[in-house]
């Protein structure tokens, strides 16, 4: 080819060519670029770097990436960057090479910038569609922290807490506030402060009304979280000050609100019904003051770790005749909240109508059985029950599904009494239910507890039963409290579900001296 | 966060450490936009007088991407954070750190920290605040921040390919040896553009004054990024600071001129 017509081909190229200087100072440029530009040579050969001509955002990223690029690897490929055109901004492909020069040694820097118009147009279409993926996924990522604390939390408070720790956890806010709407819509704030200290103040109508996601004029970002029906409640985020923060989608926060909307909802009517629940059991659960020198009861119960819902323990002492007789009963209905409340009083009642003296204690089981039959109430239940004789110091006891007594005797080892055991309420198939009697001696003591007391989730039943036997011995040798017992139980590993409730039985001898 | 072991923080910044064992430790961080090989122009030259480390900040380089924590290191005090972890980490007593770009500014912070951990700060193209203001010009506008944020995302796909694993030869520089095609400055897009913001949308200048560690101040005598009267601005604001002009021009002269920034740096730390 003839040098001018590679010189044409040069000058003429369809795409811009140029070349720099070590520091990016052009040193020439074909006609293409001085074209696009809308300048003469004398305008841009020496007299400008190619940097300048970019947008400012280019202009950093060339500081940044390019510049640092070029000198450690002496090229790069095909970046996307923007020219300061003549009338309009060009999308432009920049591919550059960095050649030692002959000579004098000054390395030079060829450039080849090609039009990227439609490439950007369908580039720009991917970002726009790879933003909308992060957005969902943002979303699915909040969406699925809220519903793993929603779907734990039962009561009101626990739905406030999950609101902040998702804003302050999973959106990185620097404040939150929550407010329920109670009664005829009056909202109750729970927490949060402004940064000075002092309280946020309440959401007005106008900004309520304003849409689901609501920014105020402070910058704070207000969420309806709407029911069914009527509102619910209000979230205020307050924003990170982090100049890295990731801005708020307000779709993620509005699905955020929804979602705890209707968990308040629910969270409301449970903390009625569980209201109700603890009233009863609170009810239930009274030791009475015994006047017998003879013998004396000490009782414990712990709700549940987790506090959500009232559990089926429980227990009850009756003075049965003139002797003195005490009947003693601790048990576990099937199920929580205010349906095993409600079990509880039941089987409370029928058993101080079944439980007569001289009856026995298997036939006073055998009589509930008739009544869970009858009712349904009850089935699958487990208790214990002891009738003790002060007189004498004769424990008739008779164990329906449950933990076996545990046997302290003022000396000598404890044991357990693995005698008079039968199946759960309702389920003996009609069989008479067997029972069995211990003597116990002055000072004897016999515990009677729910499997709250002995289950971890790390053992063995068999193991636990040991343990038990042991703390029991070694803490009550000392008089110490049945609480004792009971909170050393509590900081094991027992489920957070599960509550406790334990009874302990003391013979003083038929004068009451043991 | 959980505590972590040394050695896991070492890992976290793949940390290469080289020179003597009885040099003084010379901390190398590098800015934003690369990674560790920023300084291979320079940190070498002092691997037969110190102990020469050089790092990577989560998110760039070969760093340990799953510890970036968006709210952490959505400031810049997250980044300093990390330094003071991993001069503890090293145990090699109070360090010379040098930061270029916006490890400068990292570095600043934490030696107001845990000035116990510094002994001197070298500051190449600091920086406190990118965003004019006030009075002050630091040399951008908020938004023309936004439109490097377009520029980055206009290359995110072009970043995929920068990691692809191609092994090339490189007759022409025989010193580079076998590496990676385009293993220079990897950095994670998502992080780079977060990283991005924390950089060009924080504001440190109240920090200054809090610094009472030495600090040489190194400046070009052209650079768009951080302006020779932002440099001074630095110097001037930074108690117990010396300042250096070196003849290049761009915002990297460990890359433009890496022998007169090693001169300059020798004169410094030899005194």
């Amino acid at each position: 080819m003839p040098d001018v017509v590679r010189s044409q081909a040069w000058s003429r190229a369809p795409v811009a060519l140029l070349r720099l200087d070590a520091d990016g100072w052009v040193l020439d440029a074909n006609a293409t670029f001085l074209g696009w530009l809308g300048r003469g040579a004398d305008e841009v050969v020496g007299r400008v770097r190619l940097a300048d001509l970019l947008s400012v955002g280019g202009r950093i990223y060339w500081e940044t990436h390019v510049g640092p690029l070029l000198r450690m690897q002496r090229r790069v490929d095909e970046l996307a960057l923007e020219l300061l055109g003549a009338e309009e901004r060009l999308p432009v492909l920049m591919s550059a090479r960095v050649l030692d020069a002959d000579g004098d040694g000054a390395p030079v820097v060829e450039v080849a910038l090609s039009s990227a118009r439609d490439r950007a147009r369908y580039e720009g279409e991917l970002l726009a569609a790879r933003r909308a993926a992060e957005r969902a996924a943002e979303q699915v990522r909040v969406l699925a922290e809220t519903t793993a604390g929603l779907s734990s939390a039962a009561g009101v408070d626990d739905v406030v807490q999950v609101l902040r720790r998702t804003a302050l956890r999973g959106l990185g806010a620097s404040g939150v506030a929550v407010w329920t709407a109670e009664d005829r819509g009056r909202l109750v704030r729970h927490g949060g402060t402004e940064p000075d200290g002092t309280d946020p103040p309440d959401p007005s109508v106008e900004q309520l009304g304003a849409g689901p996601v609501h920014r105020t004029p402070a910058g704070e970002v207000l969420v309806a979280l709407p029911g069914r029906a009527e509102l619910q409640g209000v979230w205020s985020l307050r924003p990170s000050q982090a100049p890295g923060a990731d801005p708020w989608e307000p779709d993620v926060l509005a699905a955020v609100g929804r979602l705890a909307g209707v968990a308040l909802e629910r969270a409301r009517l449970f903390d009625q019904r569980s209201s109700v629940a603890y009233t009863l059991q609170r009810a239930l659960l009274t030791t009475p003051q015994l006047r017998d020198p003879r013998v004396s009861v000490a009782t414990a119960y712990r709700p549940a770790a987790d506090g959500l819902e009232v559990g089926g323990d429980w227990y009850d002492v009756v003075t049965l005749d003139d002797e003195g007789t005490l009947a003693v009963v601790v048990g576990d209905v099937v199920g929580h909240g205010l349906a095993a409340a409600t079990t509880m009083a039941e089987l409370r009642s029928a058993l101080r109508a079944a439980a007569e003296p001289g009856a026995g204690a298997a036939r006073v089981l055998d009589r509930l059985d008739g009544v869970v039959a009858r009712t349904g109430s009850g089935l699958a239940a487990s208790l214990v029950y002891a009738e003790l004789a002060p007189a004498t110091g004769t424990l008739h006891y008779a164990v329906a599904g449950h933990l076996p007594p545990l046997h302290l005797p003022a000396t000598g080892e404890p044991r357990y009494l693995w005698d008079g055991r039968s199946a759960p309420l309702g389920l003996t198939g009609g069989r008479p239910r067997p029972g069995a009697c211990v003597r116990l001696r002055p000072g004897d003591r016999v515990l009677l507890c729910t499997d709250g007391l002995v289950e971890r989730r790390d053992r063995a039943l068999r193991d636990s039963l040991a343990d038990l036997r042991d703390r029991a011995a070694g803490l009550l040798a000392g008089d110490a409290p049945l609480d004792a017992l009971v909170d050393a139980a509590a900081e094991g590993n027992r489920g957070p579900r599960d509550d406790v409730c334990a009874l302990l039985l003391t013979w003083r001898g038929a004068d009451g001296a043991g | 966060m959980a505590v972590l072991a040394p050695d896991q923080v070492l890992a976290r910044h793949a940390v290469r450490i080289s020179g003597p064992t009885t040099g003084h430790p010379l901390v190398f961080a590098h800015g934003f936009g690369c990674d560790q090989s920023m300084w291979r122009f320079v940190a070498p030259a002092f691997e037969d007088t110190h102990r020469v480390v050089v790092l990577d900040h989560v998110g760039a380089g070969e760093s340990d991407l799953t510890a970036y924590d968006p709210q952490r290191h959505a400031r810049l005090d997250g980044y300093a954070d990390d330094m003071v972890e991993l001069v503890e980490a090293l145990g090699l007593g109070p360090v010379t750190f040098v930061g270029h770009s916006v490890s400068a500014m990292i570095g600043v912070l934490a030696a107001a920290g845990r000035p116990d951990l510094f002994e001197r700060l070298v500051l190449v193209g600091p920086s406190p605040r990118y965003v004019d203001d006030d009075g002050y010009r630091g040399g951008f506008a908020a938004a023309e921040i936004e439109e490097l944020l377009d520029t980055m995302d206009a290359n995110y796909l072009g970043w995929a390919q920068f990691l692809a694993p191609v092994i090339v030869g490189r007759p022409d520089r025989p010193e580079l040896g076998q590496e990676l095609a385009n293993s220079f400055c990897r950095t994670d897009p998502a992080i780079a553009r977060r990283f991005a913001r924390t950089t060009f949308l924080s504001d440190n200048r109240a920090d200054l004054q809090r610094v009472r560690t030495p600090a040489l101040v190194v400046q070009s005598r052209e650079d768009v990024i951080a302006p020779p009267e932002v440099g001074r601005w630095v110097h001037e604001h930074l108690p117990g600071s010396e300042l250096v002009v070196l003849d290049t021009v761009g915002h990297c002269p460990n890359l433009s001129a890496p022998e007169e920034l090693v001169v300059a740096m020798r004169r410094y730390l030899d005194r």
